[in-house]
C-alpha cells in the first residue's frame, strides 16, 4: 500500500525539503507531458528517501520508472531522451554513485550543444544528494559538486532549503540544458515555508541571508545553516558576519559575492567538500583577482580534511566543518 | 686576527637618511655569532636592532653611542665573513649578499630587511628594501589619502597593516586638522570668480616655469616729469603706472621677441603692442588688457588705462578686454611693498611687479652719500619661451625709459 500525498498538504505554506521537490516534480509533470521520472526505487518505493512518493499512482508508469541498478545506462538514457525530445528527470541514489555516469554527463550531456553547433540540446536533470551526517560511509557521503561545476556545459544547484529546492528544481527542469541538482540527505526532513513566488528562482543568484559588515561567508546547501549558528555565535563577540548562500556553483553568483567583499573586506568561503581544489578554491581565487584591492586579510577557506569521508559516527562529526570551526576560522580573519 | 670589514648603518626605511646609533651592544674583541645583535638604531620612528647574519669578531667601534650618522656610513670594523659589509672592496671574494639582519625591537614585520640589501653601492648609492607588509585594501587607503606606510605599526598578524591601521593615522591627522579648523570662525564656499582664479593660479604656478629677475629703478626724473606733466589741469592726470605701461610698450616694440606666449607647443608671436593692467576689484584680482599701444602717446594711455581700469572695477570689463597680450603689469606700489613677486596669468609669457617707491642712500663714486628715490621691480618670465638673458634685455630697457622718462614724451 502506497503513501499518497494528499493535494492539501502540498497547499500548506511550510513544507518539507523532500515534499517540496516532490512538489516541483508533480506540478513540472503535470504542466509538460514531456517531464519524466526515473531512477532505482523511485515509482513503488517512492524514492530511497521518500521524495518521489505518490507520483507513481498519480502520472503512471510511463511518467515514472523503476530502473536496475546501472547508473551508467540510466545516465545515458536520459541523454538520449533528452536529445530526442524528453525532458527526463533522473535520479541517482547517492552523489557517489554519480561516478558512473560520467561519460554520460561530461562527455555526452555537456558537449551536445557544442558540437552540434548550437542545434540541439540535452535539457535533463540529474538529482542526488551529496553531504554526510547520516553514518553513510565513505562511498555514500562524498561532496563531488566541483567536479561538475568543472566542466563546461553543465550547470550545478545546491538548494538550502524547501523553497529553493522548490524553485530551483523548477527551474533546472525547464532550463534548456543539463543541470546537476545537488541535494543534501540531511535536509530532507527539514521544514520550511515556501511562498508562492519561489515557483521561479533564477539559477545563478545568490541569496543574502544574513546582514553584516565584518566579514563575507560564502556558503551553499546544508552548510547555510551551520554558518548561520555560527553567525550568531560571532554576533554575540561583536562581529556581524555577511552570508550568502550561493544556490548555485555553477553558475555562480560573482557579483554579489564581490559586493559582500566590497562591504566587509574580508571573505570566508565554507563547504562540507573537501577543501582541497574545491569550490572555495575556485571562488578565493577569483576574487583574489577581481577584488584584490578589497582585500584587509587574506582570503580564507573552510571545507573538510584531505581524507574519505569517515565511516565512525564520532569521526565524521569531526570531518564536516562545524560551527566552532567557522567562529575560528572568522576570528582568525578579523584578527 | 683575519682582515677587517666593514659594518654600516642600514637603510631601514623608505625615507631614512641617517639613523641614531643608540647603543652598543658588542664591545670591541666580541665574539658573535649569528642572531647577535650588535647595534640599535632610532630613527624618528622605531628602534631597530641590527644583528649578526654570521659569525665575526667586532674589531674597532667607530661610532659613539647616541652619534648620528648616514645611512651607508661605516659603524664599525669586524672579522665577519660577509664581505658585504665592505663598500670599498666591493670585488674581495664572499658573498656580497650576507653580513647582518635586523628585527625590529616592536614586533614590526613591516621592518624586518636584509641589510645586505640596503647596502650602498661602491658610489655611495644607497637601494631600498624594506617590504611593507599590508593588505591590499590598506595600501589602497594609503595611496588614496597619501599616507607613508613605512611609519606604521601593523595590528594585524605577525605586524600586517591593516586598513584600520591607515585610517587610525588618517583619523588622527584629520582630528588635528578638523580641530584647528574649528577654531577658525566660518566656512562658506568660494565664490566663482575665486574659484576660478584659484584654479588659474595653481594652473599657472604648477604649469608654467617661473624665472625672476629682481632690481631697482631710480625714479627721481620720473617722479620729478610726472609732477610737471600733472601741473597742467586741462590733461589728463599722469599716474607712475602709466608710465610704466607706456615703458613696457616701447621695450616691447623695440623687442619683439619678448612679445610672445607659449601656446601647447607653438610659439605664439603677436603683431600689436598690447600690455595688461592688473586690477584691484571687489570680486577679486583682474587683468584687463591694453591693446595696440604702438604710437600711442601718454596721454592716450592715461585716458585709455584709466577708462579701463574704471571698467574693469565696475565689472564692465568685457571678454575681450580680459584676454591677450604677452606681459601684465602689477603695481603693488601703493601697499608699502619693496618687491612684489608675482604669478605670470597664462597663456601670457611674462608680468611686472611693481613695489613701493623708497627713499635710500646710495654711495655715489667718492663714497659720499646720495639720496634716491628707488622702486623695486621683479619681472617673472615663463622660461618656456624666455631666459635670464632676454629677460634682462628687456627689464634693462624698460628701466632705462623710466629712468630717462623724457624719451617716453615722443610716445611708444
Amino acid at each position: 500500500m502506497m503513501f499518497t500525498p494528499r493535494l492539501e498538504l502540498f497547499d500548506m505554506a511550510e513544507l518539507r525539503y523532500a515534499h517540496a521537490i516532490n512538489r516541483a516534480l508533480a506540478e513540472c509533470m503535470e504542466e509538460d507531458s514531456t517531464v519524466f521520472v526515473f531512477g532505482e526505487d523511485v515509482a513503488d518505493a517512492g524514492g530511497p528517501f521518500g521524495v518521489t512518493r505518490g507520483l507513481a499512482s498519480r502520472f503512471g508508469e510511463d511518467r515514472i520508472r523503476d530502473t536496475p541498478i546501472s547508473e551508467a545506462t540510466m545516465a545515458n538514457a536520459a541523454v538520449g531522451a533528452a536529445l530526442t525530445g524528453l525532458r527526463p528527470v533522473l535520479e541517482i541514489m547517492f552523489m557517489d554513485f554519480m561516478t558512473l555516469t560520467m561519460d554520460a554527463v561530461v562527455n555526452q550531456a555537456a558537449k551536445a550543444r557544442y558540437m552540434f553547433g548550437g542545434q540541439t540540446s540535452v535539457p535533463m536533470v540529474v538529482r542526488t544528494p551529496h553531504g554526510g551526517g547520516i553514518n553513510a560511509g565513505p562511498q555514500h557521503s562524498q561532496c563531488l559538486e566541483a567536479w561538475f561545476a568543472h566542466i563546461p556545459g553543465l550547470k550545478v544547484l545546491c538548494p538550502s532549503n524547501p523553497a529553493d529546492a522548490y524553485g530551483l528544481l523548477k527551474s533546472a527542469i525547464t532550463d534548456p540544458d543539463p543541470v546537476i541538482f545537488v541535494e543534501n540527505k540531511a535536509l530532507y526532513a527539514m521544514k520550511g515555508e515556501v511562498p508562492e513566488e519561489a515557483a521561479s528562482i533564477e539559477i545563478g543568484k545568490a541569496l543574502q541571508v544574513r546582514k553584516g559588515e565584518d566579514l563575507s561567508i560564502v556558503t551553499y546547501g546544508a552548510t547555510v545553516h551551520t554558518v548561520k549558528r555560527a553567525a550568531e555565535i560571532l554576533a554575540d563577540s561583536g562581529i556581524e558576519a555577511d552570508v550568502l548562500d550561493l544556490r548555485s556553483i555553477q553558475p555562480w553568483d560573482e557579483s554579489a559575492v564581490l559586493a559582500s567583499l566590497r562591504k566587509t573586506h574580508r571573505l570566508l568561503i565554507v563547504h562540507e567538500a573537501v577543501e582541497a581544489f574545491g569550490v572555495g578554491a575556485e571562488i578565493a581565487a577569483r576574487m583574489g583577482d577581481i577584488g584584490f584591492d578589497e582585500l584587509d586579510a587574506p582570503i580564507s577557506r573552510l571545507g573538510a580534511p584531505f581524507v574519505p569521508v569517515p565511516f565512525a559516527p564520532s569521526l565524521e562529526q569531526q570531518y564536516q566543518p562545524g560551527a566552532d570551526d567557522i567562529v575560528a576560522a572568522a576570528r582568525n580573519l578579523c584578527a | 686576527m683575519s682582515e677587517l670589514n666593514d659594518l654600516l648603518m642600514p637603510k631601514l626605511g623608505l625615507t631614512m637618511t641617517e639613523g641614531l646609533l643608540s647603543e652598543w651592544c658588542v664591545s670591541p674583541g666580541d665574539a658573535v655569532s649569528e642572531g647577535d645583535v650588535i647595534f640599535i638604531v632610532e630613527t624618528d620612528k622605531v628602534a631597530t636592532e641590527v644583528s649578526a647574519q654570521a659569525g665575526g669578531t667586532i674589531g674597532e667601534l667607530l661610532v659613539q653611542e647616541g652619534e648620528t650618522v648616514s645611512v651607508g656610513a661605516v659603524v664599525a670594523r669586524w672579522t665577519g665573513p660577509g664581505q658585504g659589509f665592505t663598500t670599498d672592496q666591493p670585488d674581495e671574494g664572499g658573498a656580497p649578499a650576507d653580513g647582518a639582519s635586523m628585527s625590529s625591537k616592536e614586533k614590526h614585520a613591516a621592518k624586518s630587511a636584509d641589510i645586505s640589501e640596503s647596502m650602498p653601492e661602491p658610489q655611495g648609492v644607497v637601494s631600498s628594501s624594506v617590504r611593507v607588509v599590508a593588505t591590499p585594501l590598506a595600501r589602497r587607503l594609503a595611496h588614496e589619502h597619501g599616507v607613508d606606510m613605512v611609519g606604521i605599526t601593523g595590528s594585524g598578524p605577525r605586524g600586517r597593516i591593516k586598513a584600520e591601521d591607515v585610517r587610525a593615522v588618517v583619523s588622527r591627522s584629520d582630528q588635528a586638522r578638523s580641530a584647528f579648523l574649528e577654531q577658525a570662525a566660518e566656512r562658506t564656499p568660494a565664490g566663482g570668480v575665486v574659484q576660478t582664479m584659484a584654479r588659474r593660479m595653481v594652473e599657472a604656478k604648477q604649469t608654467v616655469p617661473h624665472f625672476y629677475l629682481a632690481t631697482e629703478v631710480e625714479v627721481t626724473e620720473l617722479m620729478g616729469l610726472r609732477e610737471r606733466l600733472n601741473d597742467n589741469d586741462d590733461a589728463p592726470k599722469l599716474t607712475i603706472n602709466h608710465f610704466i605701461i607706456a615703458a613696457v610698450a616701447s621695450a616691447l616694440r623695440a623687442m619683439p621677441e619678448q612679445n610672445r606666449i607659449w601656446d601647447n607647443g607653438d610659439i605664439v608671436q603677436f603683431q600689436s603692442v598690447d600690455v595688461g593692467v592688473a586690477v584691484s576689484t571687489e570680486k577679486g584680482l583682474m587683468a584687463p588688457v591694453l591693446r595696440d599701444l604702438d604710437s600711442c602717446s601718454l596721454d592716450d594711455i592715461a585716458l585709455r588705462a584709466t577708462d579701463l581700469v574704471d571698467r574693469t572695477r565696475e565689472g564692465q570689463a568685457t571678454r575681450d578686454d580680459l584676454q591677450g597680450g604677452a606681459i601684465t603689469i602689477s603695481n603693488a606700489g601703493m601697499f608699502n611693498v619693496t618687491y612684489m613677486t608675482p604669478i605670470i596669468n597664462p597663456p601670457q609669457s611674462a608680468i611686472l611687479g611693481i613695489g613701493s617707491v623708497r627713499e635710500l642712500f646710495r654711495p655715489a663714486t667718492d663714497g659720499t652719500p646720495v639720496l634716491h628715490r628707488e622702486m623695486g621691480v621683479v619681472l617673472a618670465g615663463d622660461h618656456r619661451l624666455h631666459d635670464g638673458a632676454s629677460g634682462l634685455r628687456f627689464l634693462n630697457r624698460v628701466i632705462e625709459l623710466l629712468q630717462d622718462p623724457y624719451r617716453l614724451l615722443r610716445g611708444v
